[in-house]
């Protein structure tokens, strides 16, 4: 039930030679070479040349499964003690046991633990449970394995195959040309083009795709994907990228009140957000941060959702440019940009960082409000938006209203005369939540069936 | 004599073009001189600062580093601005991103413009070329015309890896910009001294020579 466990999963990789797989049939995908781990050391990693023995690297990772590179942790991080993580993986087990419960009646307490830090054995379901992928995949069963059997397109898979080696270079999973990590990264990312051809391929969504499958096998971190992708952040990845253009000017606003000498150097200098917050905010900082911090800043954004990445990436300002002494080196556009786009990770204490996430008082209903602000403001200065993604989704609790709510619709209307209202067969709707709770959430709508 | 002639100048530098096309190892061989195939994909936009000494003068290249993949163009028109010059990369070995070479060029000039409503100097690369010239040879494209139909200041074939001709391409760019950006002075100051440029400062692009 449990995950696969990072450090474990990552052993054994480099060697190995993939003679056969079905899916990936270019020839590059067919075989695992060192190719790439050759290279070892750029990029500001501390590994040395002699690292490498008879072609073959044998270098230690460390606990995340990194080879060097800036993200390589040096395990100078406190470890929680045994037996407090031993009794956290219990309590986890006990929630996964009745989750729905949990989440009707105990949400504090889930948000609580997950900001606390999910145990690592328990992370990959956590966070399926979370994002409520897990009961997706139940729903489709099979369905993946069919997407992975259509041809794609190939202006996608052309891309995507690119990027397969660009993805975590450091990682171990990853390092290898055509190993484990690149054919599943493939798998899921064409999966996904097949699901949502009207998406496509975006290049953020590689990292994420590949943070997901540190974690979990390819069919879950496909749907894990498809809840990211879809509820969390609709519209982030899609063509012409309005939503997170929309989300820069909506995180601005915000940083005007939570650190206006931060907003003022910006302004001053013409920096404009989608500057340094298009990759924070696409790869949900799994390039940005130590990976200590990715983890814990992933665990409360599958709990919280979007407010979270604005949490970050104001705490992240807040602390580059939040006193008058660090501005004094700062000043110009470009040494700004360097340093925010190169935030070292010695200032960065996993602790530290998610006590300031936690007390930030910026709630889902503040980025709600700004959000339509914005959006009038661009309507008025750009015209309409182009793309209309569905409704953003603040996390575990909204996921699980939504899809409640979608569930007693669909029993009422199944029952009642609505018979037109068919549940949906397109491949778009991999759940039947996606067109109903838009449908249901209109205001003045329909009513709200009695709970049976 | 005094020292007034030590200037510095500070050029913006764009280096655009189809993704995986070697953006990000031009810039890191030019500024690091390394190359490794490490590299991430760009996403969004990075920087990287060159200094360079050009006669008495500093010249400081800020080289920004744009995500090739065509949704992120819906962001270039905040990158480009007030870039002073461009490189446009295609990939030798791959036809298609030399076709996106003229899509670039067009989406370049429709949203940047100089002071004087000139379009930057912009220098084509063919990157790669230690791994063969198809593009180059098998269409029959001839790479001079081509240029000056579509406007670049010049070419040249480069590879990041093998480091080849990637100082030579930034000086022939460096030359032009600081020609147009003279012009400029020239335009609207009428009596500037112009300081003058050295002529093989530029390599071998055949461009450079034509337009002194």
């Amino acid at each position: 039930m449990a995950g696969k466990d990072v450090e474990t999963e990552a052993t054994g990789n480099n060697q190995e030679t993939v003679t056969h797989d079905p899916v990936a049939t270019e020839p590059s995908l067919m075989s695992g070479t060192l190719e790439s781990l050759s290279g070892l050391g750029e990029d500001g990693s501390s590994v040395g040349s002699d690292s490498e023995i008879n072609g073959l690297t044998v270098r230690r990772t460390d606990k995340y499964g990194f080879l060097g590179g800036n993200q390589y942790s040096e395990g100078s991080e406190k470890e929680v003690r045994v037996d407090v993580a031993r009794q956290r993986e219990m309590k986890w087990l006990d929630m996964f046991k009745n989750w729905d419960k949990w989440i009707k009646h105990r949400f504090q307490k889930v948000k609580l633990r997950c900001r606390k830090g999910i145990p690592s054995s328990l992370r990959s379901t956590a966070w399926q449970l979370l994002s409520n992928s897990k009961e997706l995949l139940e729903a489709n069963k099979g369905k993946f394995e069919e997407l992975e059997r259509e041809q794609g397109e190939a202006k996608w898979l052309d891309i995507i195959e690119k990027d397969l080696h660009r993805q975590f270079p450091f990682h171990e999973m990853f390092a290898s040309r055509g190993g484990h990590g690149q054919q599943d990264l493939y798998r899921i990312l064409k999966a996904y083009t097949i699901y949502r051809p009207d998406e496509g391929y975006c290049q953020a969504q590689a990292p994420v795709a590949a943070v997901l499958l540190m974690h979990m096998p390819a069919e879950q971190a496909f749907w894990c994907l498809v809840q990211i992708c879809e509820k969390y952040l609709p519209g982030y990845y899609s063509a012409g990228l309005e939503a997170i253009q929309l989300d820069g000017e909506i995180f601005f606003s915000l940083l005007r009140r939570t650190c206006p000498m931060a907003y003022r150097h910006l302004k001053k200098f013409k920096i404009d957000p989608i500057l340094y917050m298009t990759e924070w905010f696409m790869c949900i900082f799994s390039r940005t941060l130590p990976w200590a911090c990715v983890l814990r800043v992933w665990d409360m954004f599958f709990c919280e959702g979007v407010k979270i990445v604005f949490r970050v990436g104001l705490v992240l300002l807040k602390q580059v440019l939040g006193s008058v002494d660090k501005l004094r080196e700062l000043q110009g556009m470009y040494e700004t940009m360097e340093r925010l786009r190169n935030i070292s990770p010695d200032t960065i204490r996993e602790d530290i960082l998610v006590q300031e996430i936690i007390t930030l008082p910026v709630t889902e209903a503040l980025i709600e409000r700004e959000c339509s602000i914005q959006v009038r403001k661009w309507r008025e200065s750009r015209g309409e938006l182009t793309h209309q993604p569905g409704r953003r989704l603040h996390g575990t609790r909204p996921i699980y209203e939504n899809k409640r709510r979608a569930a007693l619709f669909y029993v009422w209307s199944s029952s009642a005369c609505f018979f037109f209202f068919k549940p949906p067969s397109n491949p778009f709707c991999g759940s039947q939540t996606f067109t109903l709770s838009c449908y249901w959430n209109k205001p003045g709508g329909l009513h709200r069936p009695k709970e049976v | 004599m005094q020292n007034n002639h030590h200037k510095e100048h500070l050029y913006k530098i764009l280096v655009i073009g189809d993704l995986g096309v070697g953006k990000t190892s031009i810039i890191k061989r030019y500024v690091h001189h390394n190359f490794s195939p490490n590299y991430r994909a760009t996403i969004g936009v990075d920087f990287a600062l060159k200094v360079l000494n050009w006669d008495q003068e500093t010249v400081r290249l800020q080289l920004w580093d744009i995500a090739g993949q065509e949704r992120f163009g819906n962001m270039t028109r905040v990158y480009y601005r007030e870039a002073m010059g461009a490189f446009i990369v295609f990939d030798v070995t791959r036809p298609a991103s030399f076709e996106a070479v003229t899509k670039w060029k067009e989406d370049l000039d429709s949203k940047l413009t100089l002071a004087n409503g000139k379009h930057v100097a912009t220098v084509l690369l063919a990157n790669k070329c230690d791994q063969g010239r198809d593009v180059l040879t098998n269409n029959g494209i001839k790479m001079e015309q081509f240029c000056q139909e579509n406007g670049f200041v010049g070419w040249y074939e480069t590879s990041a890896k093998e480091n080849i001709n990637i100082d030579e391409a930034a000086n022939c760019l460096v030359k032009h910009i600081m020609a147009s950006e003279n012009d400029m002075l020239q335009s609207e100051v009428p009596d500037t001294v112009t300081p003058q440029l050295e002529k093989d400062k530029g390599g071998t692009c055949s461009s450079c020579f034509r337009s002194q």
